[in-house]
């Protein structure tokens, strides 16, 4: 709404209407106009979680040795040397009286209370840290820069703790205390296999017997050694990933516990304070919430979305960039995440096929700008290019987990990049067992063109943002194939498809719409889709509704068509097409009554 | 009893012994007979442009004097217990913004419940405004001009207000919420306006009990209460 003295300005006889028009494209409030219209389209908003146990740190109670209450940080299953704590809280419910278990309530028992440890114990197991969240100079030698205090009196705004990891017992919180294996600090660690059969649990064995019982009367049984353990016994391995949890009892949290996120309790509780809406930009918040760990990348990945959108359209960039571009932009948050936090999604399954760490991120954590402290929540950098797998919003953890099948995912680049929708035809839905959609009666109206989309993201794990390189995953691969029960074996079912498998080979998931399309990945969607006329004529359709405040109608062709080779002619750029939308009839025509 | 017991049951228990009703066969029915005949307007509907509530937010906390929304929230609100505004996070979906929340997106039409709600906001907007330019301080100090945020313009300090005087300032408030001046409006929109002023004037002189406002700052109020609910605010 104009102000006062724009109104005043307007009656001014040498008013320049086209001068004004560019002055405001060259305005703020047209970067966030126009972002709107995509992060409303695309619903990147910050409602997801993102859960990696390597980086959840969970909270936990202790009796401490003066029969006060003491705080102890740790991970799920979190591998250790004691048998009676592998994969479990590293003190054990002999040494603590309670059974502790991540996420859920403690098992209590009549003969166990909660009880006293003892000091040496607590040192023996657990260690004091100054974490990454209460010091900006974690990474020294003796951290001193304490949040709140003189030597980090100015902390970011936006970087809020919640008070229960700030104070304890109304006391600052100067360190934490965490299970010495998370306190680790190394870069690598070392595979290990207890080479010993699965023990049972209290619970599973007959009264008075207790042959095989570990000590110190821990929940679950122990941790079974994988292949990859007992073959690979005490390889190295990097302790910033998914695997070092699994496998390496000497692989923790990093300096500063920076490869870890706290959270105030034993289901993970409350980390950090932040808007859930941020509708009208960061610092502009409609509300404060206290959040949980699993929160706050989520919140930033919206974030930098917004933040590559608005860098397109107040650069006034090629559109098309919004599919192809390399670059991004991150804060200290995203430089945490992209630096470390993210190799601990992998590996699992994919280690089965000899991939310890992701090879070929879709972001190369090389990239990431190295002056950006984690606390850094208001000050974002640039990123020139992402790495030769990054296209646009499409490869961005917020699109990816938002959109989290490769079918969704690609439904959205139809739907909301080429204005096309999925009509069903009025096949009828006949009983069948084909599972090529593209050719079963009934779903192939829609999966003929779904499946090739789908078949692009077929490289980025579902629900995931894990790459798989066409070196260790084949489209079609002969590492895995049916057994005599017509079955894949675990790996193999969690990344290869049984229904496109035989006794020779399987399919790599989603790929079998189009194997190109899966070794072209995402670049190759968002190359292919720029390509083509829709796309140019879906980004006029998409501005020129929202200007207009209502859906396009066929009447509005011609106008579309007059701005769509506008836009093409002008090298995609959106300034020009808001330019001559502003000018147009239809937009001046729009909202012309005026009431008495 | 046996008469109760029959009168309640009975009719249950005879339906269970009765034989299952026969199969009805389908018959055809009539084809319908068209009674009238009327064209269908297929012309495509053009609606008034929704301003996007960013929009109207960012205008609510300009006109509240560039405050933070939480510090808008605020002073909304107030300390006199009104309730005249809530929480802004009560607001969301219902002033038309996504909230994703609850995987609500967007409403892309304009609709009464967002109206109201931004008629909430505008209400507390103007009361507040009142209290603030236009009523004295504790100590009896009247705001300064410069620092006013709505009604940025003088009051008489004897007598009625001519509709004259009352135009004159009625534009000031015009060009706030509407965007251009009264003199581009309709004719008769100044004169309503003044209608409007005066009678609520009068009507608050004879208020029993006594409005916390004085008549002239209720007309006032009461004018601001108009322009936040007029059309043209809404569908700028």
């Amino acid at each position: 709404m104009p102000t006062r003295q724009e109104v005043a300005a307007f009656e001014r006889p040498d008013f320049d209407w086209d001068e004004w028009v560019d002055r405001a494209l060259g305005e703020p409030a047209y970067a966030d106009r126009m972002t709107r219209i995509y992060m409303d389209l695309l619903r990147l908003e910050p409602n997801l979680n993102f859960a990696s146990a390597p980086s959840d740190l969970l909270r936990h109670e202790v009796v401490g040795p003066d029969g006060k209450p003491v705080w102890v940080y740790y991970r799920e299953n979190q591998r250790r040397m004691r048998p009676e704590t592998d994969g479990e809280f590293c003190l054990d419910p002999d040494e603590t009286g309670m059974g502790v278990r991540p996420r859920q309530q403690d098992v209590q028992s009549e003969t166990r209370k909660p009880k006293p440890i003892s000091q040496k114990l607590l040192d023996a197991y657990t260690v004091l840290v100054k974490p990454w969240w209460l010091y900006r100079d974690y990474l020294g030698a003796n951290p001193q820069a304490r949040f709140g205090s003189s030597g980090w009196g100015d902390p970011d705004p936006g970087y809020k703790p919640v008070e229960s990891l700030l104070a304890d017992d109304g006391k600052p919180v100067l360190a934490v205390r965490v299970c010495r294996e998370e306190a680790s600090s190394l870069a690598m660690g070392h595979v290990f296999a207890r080479r010993m059969t699965r023990v049972r649990t209290k619970a599973a064995a007959p009264p008075g017997d207790n042959r095989d019982e570990p000590a110190g009367g821990r929940i679950r049984p122990l941790p079974v050694d994988k292949p990859y353990a007992t073959k690979h016994q005490g390889d190295e391995v990097s302790c910033a990933t998914k695997m070092a949890l699994e496998y390496a009892p000497d692989c923790g949290c990093g300096p500063g516990l920076e490869r870890c996120l706290p959270g105030d309790a034993n289901n993970g509780g409350s980390a950090f304070t932040f808007p859930n809406h941020s509708l009208l930009g960061e610092g502009v918040s409609l509300d404060e919430a206290k959040q949980s760990q699993q929160r706050w990348f989520p919140y930033w990945w919206s974030r930098e979305a917004v933040h590559f959108l608005e860098d397109l359209f107040a650069g006034d960039r090629d559109f098309r960039e919004v599919l192809t571009g390399k670059q991004t932009f991150v804060n200290g948050p995203l430089a945490q995440f992209y630096g470390t936090i993210q190799r601990s999604n992998c590996c699992g399954p994919e280690v089965t096929f000899g991939m310890l760490e992701e090879s070929e991120p879709l972001f190369e954590p090389s990239r990431v700008p190295q002056d950006l402290a984690p606390q850094d929540v208001s000050t974002w950098k640039s990123v020139g290019d992402r790495g030769p797998h990054a296209a646009g919003l499409l490869t961005m953890p917020i699109f990816l987990e938002k959109y989290a099948s490769a079918r969704a995912r690609g439904a959205a680049l139809y739907n909301d990049f080429l204005c096309k929708s999925f009509a069903p035809g009025a096949q009828p839905l006949a009983p069948s067992t084909e599972p090529n959609l593209m050719i079963r009666p009934g779903c192939r109206a829609c999966h003929a063109e779904l499946e090739p989309m789908a078949a692009y993201f077929a490289r980025v794990e579902a629900a995931s943002f894990v790459f798989l390189p066409s070196a260790q995953f084949p489209v079609r691969s002969t590492a895995c194939k049916l057994d005599a029960n017509g079955r894949l074996n675990g790996a193999c079912n969690a990344l290869y498809d049984a229904a496109f498998a035989d006794s020779h080979s399987a399919t790599l998931r989603s790929a079998y719409g189009s194997p190109e399309h899966a070794d072209a990945t995402p670049a190759g969607a968002a190359h292919d889709l720029v390509a083509t006329p829709e796309f140019a004529q879906c980004a006029v359709q998409r501005v020129v509704a929202s200007f207009l405040g209502r859906p396009t109608t066929p009447d509005d062709d011609p106008l579309l068509a007059s701005l769509t080779q506008r836009f093409v002619r002008s090298g995609y750029r959106m300034k020009a097409l808001v330019r001559a939308l502003l000018q147009s009839d239809a937009y001046a025509r729009t909202n012309d009554e005026r009431a008495p | 009893m046996r008469a109760t017991w029959l009168l309640a049951f009975g009719p249950m228990a005879a339906a269970c012994a009765s034989p299952p009703p026969a199969r009805v066969p389908a018959q055809a029915s009539p084809p319908l007979v068209a009674e009238s005949e009327a064209l269908a307007d297929t012309a495509p509907k053009h609606d008034l442009r929704l301003v996007p509530p960013e929009v109207y937010l960012r205008t609510y906390l300009a006109l509240f004097g560039g405050l933070a929304p939480l510090d808008v929230q605020a002073k909304a609100r107030g300390a006199d217990r009104a309730q005249i505004f809530d929480a802004w996070d009560d607001y969301v979906s219902a002033l038309g913004l996504p909230d994703y929340r609850f995987d609500i997106p967007r409403q892309t039409r304009t609709q009464a419940l967002m109206i109201a709600t931004f008629e909430r906001l505008g209400v507390a907007l103007c009361d507040r405004a009142v209290e603030h330019d236009l009523e004295a301080d504790a100590f009896g100090t009247p705001t300064p001009a410069n620092e006013r945020l709505i009604f940025a313009f003088d009051l008489p300090k004897e007598g009625e207000l001519d509709a004259a005087g009352f135009a004159a300032r009625f534009d000031v408030l015009h060009r706030t919420f509407l965007g251009y001046p009264s003199a581009l409006a309709p004719p008769d929109r100044v004169r309503r306006f003044y209608r409007l002023y005066q009678e609520i004037v009068l009507n608050h002189a004879k208020a029993d009990p006594r409005s916390r406002f004085s008549p002239p700052h209720a007309g006032w109020a009461a004018v601001c209460y108009g322009l936040v609910r007029h059309p043209e605010f809404h569908l700028y």
